[in-house]
Parts: structure tokens; sequence; C-alpha cells
């Protein structure tokens, strides 16, 4: 009996550690969108910026480009923020912004006091746009080449080492072309 | 070449630290162990004197240098940036273990060299993991070449703050002291030492550690008060939690080990909370730098990294675990003590803080279990779960706390001194009462509570003591016992400070224009004017407020801030400090013109929590050195 309860701390832990590898390994990459490989789906969803002016596909037109999932209630939004700046300030791609499921009062807010670094923001409330593109939650990051088709996707923060290892080959094409 | 000559040494002390965690185990024999254990510590010094002196000539050809620094950062800033970020933070750790391993070699008078031997051994494997993880993983030394930045990206603005720049080392110098504990405990098992040998080595140690922890989160929880502009104190954000629980293990290991020193009591609670307040500080270590959890505070994120930690967290755990289970040679006894003796009110204190730190930890990371159940729908676990779970725990442990200095070992035979306490309480409970109907003028009833703990808590730590017939036996008592006292008084002073604020506080959000003003809280509110003005690295914006009572008055800045180099914002506050209430301006947003929102608050003595961490700070570091003191 007491030797069950010397070895029950240690199980415990075994346990705990189990799970937190779980967490750690459990790669987004296996979401793969069914989008990938295909053209951006065709939508018209108000902007963030002007709730009068309607946003269709036709103007996702300077590509390459990101459309980038984000909300104010997510906070690994905040963390991949500075990034999605550097991006923009070093206009390697345009990024557009898919506001999701927010409010476009806290939403306008947060870019005011942090910088905006989308083009636009589609204002997608419903979620319907981000169900078309099989979203998962935000932050999620698509990559749509020249000619307009999904190449990549990238769910959870965009950072420096994840742009270079995902979205990196598609500019180096650009480059080389 | 300063950068490579760091990167060398760390190595250097990576080989040497390997040698030294293995060498105990293999050769067990004699080994110099003070002196490896100098050449470790001023090995990683010189490495750490390295990285700083790469920060201060603006070397932007380190990668570290360039990500957390820039040229137009003051001098003071960038020798404080070296910790700004993880690389540099981690080799700051590292550096703290090796200066508590020197402590405990020249400090620690335990005459069984091969105990302290495996004290010295654990203590340097735990060195090397964490060297072979930041070589590997987060060299701090890593250069960018051959295209050298120009500038530098800056130091993250909300950590350009003095109260920031000593938070983190104090906080990490408390987390890694509680390796000294671990490997106590480690070595008890493997030599066998008497309990009350390998207990009176870890007391100090364990508060030594819980009061640079202490310091640590005050420190912490008063930058993000004045800093965030919420005014706010606790925000049970995973990265405060993640010190929170380490910090109640440490004081729960306190007292389990006094039992076991002076009872021969407690003896697997003293052991196993010596590992899980270890490993408390390792998982909290883990949680913030894997990116599992993101916070205000996080990491650079990187899974390689986390998994890299979690192998560190599995190995001294489950190892240090395995041993508890399978190699424990000490002997736990049974001896009896009653339900009215001190032994038990240890208990409780024990079992009530475990049950505390387990649900904090669990309320920490639900979110993710509940993520990955659910398909990735996210759930925050925000303040009413902590509040919730936090309340009735504070009441059940300051009750006992306010008997437990009256009990004695074994059995208390005489208990006149409930009806003495119960009438020293309520006297301090009108008392106080009495005081804050006249600073407020009103009494808010969902506060009385909390009061009444605290007025109870007073008993229980000081008036206790005035039973004594003369002065001087009195003073004699308060010498003898005055860390004890200190920082049992700090938790009183502490729940007194959270009480309070959390039933006296008024706040108003609203929209002042130049000239425009407003009465908030009997004071009448003016904005004078809004102005520009450059700081080194940023511009700001300055909001000049006059707030006037029939008293007088007082002028106060809140100021925007927009950090040049990165383009990010932060707020400060404009604060009246005041022993009993601070009043709190903070700058919104500018809407249109010269209007802009701000947020006025009163906070009632939202300085008496920092006063009872810093009692708790004092009484904590007292005792430790108190202790190895009568050990030299």
């Amino acid at each position: 009996m007491t030797k069950i309860l010397n070895i029950l701390p240690l199980v415990a832990f075994g346990v705990l550690i189990v799970v937190l590898y779980s967490f750690l390994t459990q790669e987004n990459d296996q979401l793969e969108s069914v989008l990938v490989d295909q053209s951006v789906p065709e939508f018209e969803l108000p902007s963030l910026e002007d709730p009068n002016k309607l946003i269709q596909k036709s103007d996702i037109n300077q590509l390459p480009a990101l459309i980038n999932v984000w909300a104010t209630w997510c906070i690994a939004c905040r963390v991949e923020h500075p990034f999605l700046m550097k991006l923009k300030n070093q206009s390697t791609v345009t990024v557009y912004g898919l506001n999701y499921k927010d409010s476009r009062e806290k939403a306008l807010k947060l870019l005011e006091n942090e910088g905006n670094p989308f083009e636009f923001s589609i204002f997608d409330q419903s979620g319907k746009l981000a169900i078309d593109l099989g979203v998962y939650g935000a932050p999620e990051t698509f990559f749509i080449d020249e000619k307009g088709i999904i190449r990549e996707r990238h769910v959870g923060a965009l950072t420096e080492k994840v742009w270079k290892e995902k979205f990196g080959k598609y500019l180096k094409d650009k480059a080389d072309a | 070449m300063i950068p490579e000559v760091g990167h060398i040494l760390l190595i250097t002390s990576l080989v040497l630290s390997l040698f030294g965690g293995l060498g105990p185990f293999i050769l067990k024999k004699d080994l110099p162990t003070k002196k490896i254990a100098l050449v470790m510590f001023l090995l990683v010094l010189g490495a750490f004197i390295a990285l700083i002196y790469s920060f201060l000539i603006d070397d932007f050809s380190v990668a570290y240098v360039a990500q957390n620094s820039n040229i137009n950062l003051p001098t003071y800033y960038k020798f404080a940036a070296t910790w700004g970020a993880h690389e540099g933070s981690l080799l700051l750790w590292i550096l703290s273990m090796n200066i508590w391993l020197v402590g405990f070699i020249i400090f620690d008078k335990n005459k069984n060299k091969y105990f302290s031997d495996i004290v010295f051994g654990v203590s340097s494997l735990v060195i090397f993991s964490f060297l072979l993880f930041t070589i590997f993983t987060s060299n701090p030394f890593d250069r960018i070449l051959p295209i050298t930045p120009l500038n530098g990206a800056d130091l993250n603005p909300s950590l350009q703050d003095i109260a920031f720049t000593v938070h983190p080392p104090f906080l990490y110098f408390g987390y890694s002291g509680l390796l000294l504990p671990f490997a106590i405990s480690i070595s008890a098992m493997l030599s066998g030492q008497s309990n009350q040998e390998w207990a009176s080595s870890s007391r100090p140690w364990t508060l030594m550690a819980c009061s640079f922890l202490t310091v640590g989160i005050g420190l912490g929880s008063w930058w993000a008060y004045y800093e965030l502009g919420w005014g706010g104190w606790w925000f049970w954000d995973p990265v405060e939690n993640a010190a929170f629980v380490p910090w109640l293990l440490s004081v729960a290991l306190i007292h389990s080990l006094l039992v076991t020193e002076k009872r021969n009591l407690f003896i697997n609670w003293s052991l196993l909370l010596s590992i899980f307040a270890f490993a408390a500080s390792l998982l909290g270590t883990f949680l913030v730098r894997s990116g599992i959890l993101t916070s205000v505070h996080a990491f650079a994120l990187d899974p390689e990294r986390g998994l890299f930690l979690l192998g560190i967290f599995s190995f001294f755990v489950l190892g240090g675990l395995g041993v508890y289970a399978f190699k424990n040679t000490i002997k736990s006894q049974n001896s009896f003590y009653s339900l009215n003796s001190k032994e038990f009110g240890v208990l409780l204190n024990n079992v009530l803080l475990v049950i505390l730190a387990a649900s904090i930890l669990f309320g920490t990371i639900y979110p993710l279990i509940y993520e990955a159940y659910t398909n990735g729908k996210q759930i925050s676990v925000g303040a009413p779960y902590f509040e919730f779970i936090i309340f009735p725990f504070a009441i059940l442990l300051g009750l006992v706390q306010g008997v437990a200095l009256y009990l004695s070992w074994g059995t208390t035979k005489s208990f006149n001194f409930i009806t003495k306490l119960t009438l020293e309480s309520f006297s301090v409970f009108f008392l106080t009462l009495l005081l804050l109907f006249i600073l407020f003028e009103n009494l808010i009833a969902t506060s009385f509570f909390i009061i009444f703990i605290f007025s109870w808590l007073i008993a229980g730590s000081i008036l206790v003591n005035l039973r004594f017939n003369s002065l001087s036996t009195y003073v004699e008592f308060i010498n003898r016992r005055i860390g004890v006292l200190l920082s049992h008084l700090g938790v009183a002073i502490l729940v007194l400070g959270v009480g309070v604020v959390s039933s006296y506080s008024y706040e108003r959000e609203l929209i002042l224009g130049p000239g425009e003003g407003i009465k908030f809280q009997e004071k009448e509110v003016e904005l004078l004017g809004i102005s520009n003005s450059m700081g080194s690295n940023y511009i700001s914006k300055k909001a000049n407020i006059r707030v006037s009572t029939n008293k007088g008055g007082f002028d106060l800045i809140s100021e925007k801030r927009t950090y040049i180099p990165s383009g990010q914002v932060t707020t400060e506050a404009g604060i009246e400090a005041g022993i009993f209430r601070d009043f709190y301006v903070s700058i919104g947003d500018n809407l249109e013109g010269d209007s802009w929102s701000f947020k006025l608050q009163t906070k009632a003595f939202i300085r008496w929590i920092w006063l009872g961490a810093l009692l708790i700070t004092l009484g904590s570091f007292i005792s430790s050195i108190k202790l190895l003191r009568k050990q030299a």
C-alpha cells in the first residue's frame, strides 16, 4: 500500500507531462484546408473601416497577398501583430485582414493603438467568409499567389520562423522568375 | 570578438557542469566542489558580462542585441535589456543558479561530505541542462552576418521602466533558488541524512528563495499597476500564475520543513514539496517560453524550445519522484500529535496551500485542455474562476494562521488564548471600521469579512505577545521572532489591502477637452492642456491634469508615449499616491481635436498590498539570515 502511494506522484506527473507533450506536438499542419491550390471563394462583405462599403473577391487584387484572420479577442493575434507590421513596412506582400466575429468599434480602436498592417480589413461578423475558407480559429493566415490561388495556410501566430519555413519559398520563386 | 568569448565561456561552463554533475555519482569520492562551483560561477558571470558589454557598445551584429536594443535607447535600459527577452533572461537564470550553488557550498555546515556532494551534483546537472538549452536553442551570442542592422529593433517599450528592469532579476533569483531545496531533498533521500540535518540545511535556502520570489512578484504587480494603465494590481495572467504557484508551494515547504526539523514529522510532505516547488518553477518556465500559452509576458514562440524545456522538466521531476518512489532511504515514522497542536496547524496550511496551488495551475492550463478536446474552441479562464477559488482558501488559511502561532507542539494545554484572541480581533475589527468610516465616510458591508480576517491575523501575529508582563521580555520576544512576526504581519497587511481596494475603489471613464472639468469623488478634476514632448526614443502627449479639493490640490501628468523604433504605444498613468488612497488618472484615446478619453480612479489602501509583500520579503529574509548564522 505504501509502495503504491510512493509511486503516485510519479504517475501523476507522468500524466501531466504526456498531456503537455500532446499540446506541444499537436501541429496545426494537419488541418490542410480543402481550399489549398484553389481560388479564393467569392464573397461580398462590408469593410471594417467603412460599414457602407462592400468588399468583393475582385478587391483582393494586389498579389501576392496574405489574408490574415484576426480579432481583438484573440491574444495570439497581438503576438503576431508586430510581425505583420514589419511585413507591411517591408512591403514584401500585401496583407489583407479578415476581422473575424469581432466588434467593429474594438477592432478599429486596436488598429489605431497598435498600428494597422492591413491594406484593408474585411468585416466578417457572422464568420461567413471564414466558413468558406475553412477557418479554424484566429489567428490564421492564407497565402494567395499572383494568380489568386491559395497556396498555403497557417493556423496560429505568424512568426519570423513560420514565415521563412512556410511562406518564404513562394516569394523566392517569384524572385527567380 | 567579445561575443565569441562569451560563447566560449558558456561552452566551457557546460563541460564543467557536466563533470560536476556526474562526478559525485560516478566517482563517489571527495570532489573539490567549492573550486568547481566557483569556477562555474565565474565562467557564467563572464559570459553575462560579455552580453552586457555587447549591449552597451550597440553591437547589432549580435542578433539578440539587435532584436532588443536600439542605438537611441537610454544607456541604463541598454544595460537592463540584457535580460529583457528570452535568451538573456535565461542566461541570468543560469547565473542565479550558480550564485545559489556557491552560496550553499560556502555557507552550508552539514558535516556529511557525501550529502553536500550530491546536492552539488544535482544542482550542476540542472545548470548543465539549462546551459545545453541555451547554447543549442537560445544562444544570446548568435551573430547576424554578413549584413548587420544599423539601429536595432528596440527593447519592448513596456519594459523601459525602472521597476520592470529590477523585477525579473529578483523573480528569476527566487525561481532558481528553489533549485537548492530540490537538490537537498534528492541528496537527503540518496544519502540517508537524518531529517533534522537535511531539513535544517534546506530551511534557510527555502526562506531566501521565497523572499526573492515575493519581492519579484510584488515589483511585477506594482509595475503592472502604473504602467499598463488599467489600475489593476493582479491579472491572473498565466505568467503571474506561473510565479504564484511556486510561491504558494515554497510557503507550504517553509512550514513543513520547520516541523520536519523540530519534530521529525511531515517528512514525505517536505520531500515532495521540495520537488513540487522546483517542478512548479520549471513548469512556469516551460509554459511561458514554449509558446503554448500566450499572455502579455509571452516570450518568443517556438515549439522546439518547448520540447527541450519539457525534456528538462520531465528529466528532473520524474527523476526526483523516481528517487522518492524507489531509492528513498529516509524512514518516515509515525508519532502522535493532537488536533490542537502546532503540527496540525501546519498540516492544514500544507493541505490548503497545495490544493490552492493545484487549482491555480489547473485553471492556467485548462484553456489548453479545452482547446484540445473541443477542436480548437478557445476559452479563457479569467479572474472570476481564480477569485472564486482563492476566496475560501484565503479565509481558511487566515483562520488557521490566526491561531497557529498560539498553538504548542504536540498538544496545546491551555486554551485561554481563545477568549483573548476573539476579544482582540473584535477590537481591531471595530477600530479598522472606524478608521475606514473616518477616511471614506461610508462602510461597505462586502468588505467586512475580509477586514475581520485581517483583524484575526493582527491579533494572532502581534497582539499575541502583549501578554508579557514586562517591556523587556516583550522586546526580547520580538527580537527573537522578528522574522516570523514580520512575515505573518505582512500577510495581514496584504489581506487588508486586497479587501479594501476591492470594495473602496471607484472609477469613471470620461471625455475631456482642454479647460474642461468634472467632479469626481468630491474632487474637481480639470484638464489644463495637452502638450507634446520628446523623449530620447519616443514622442509623447502629456495631459496636465489639476485635481483640487477644498483642502488644496495637486497636478498630475498622464502620458501617451509612442516609441519611435517600434511604433508601439504605452500609457504612463498619473498617480497621486497616498497611504490610504491613490488618485489615478490614465489617458485613453484621442477622439476629436484636443479631446481625449480619460479614466479616473481612486484606489483605497492599494499601497498596503505591496507593503504586505515587502514585510513578507523582509521577514523571510531575516529568518533565513538568522538560520544561516546559527549554522555557522
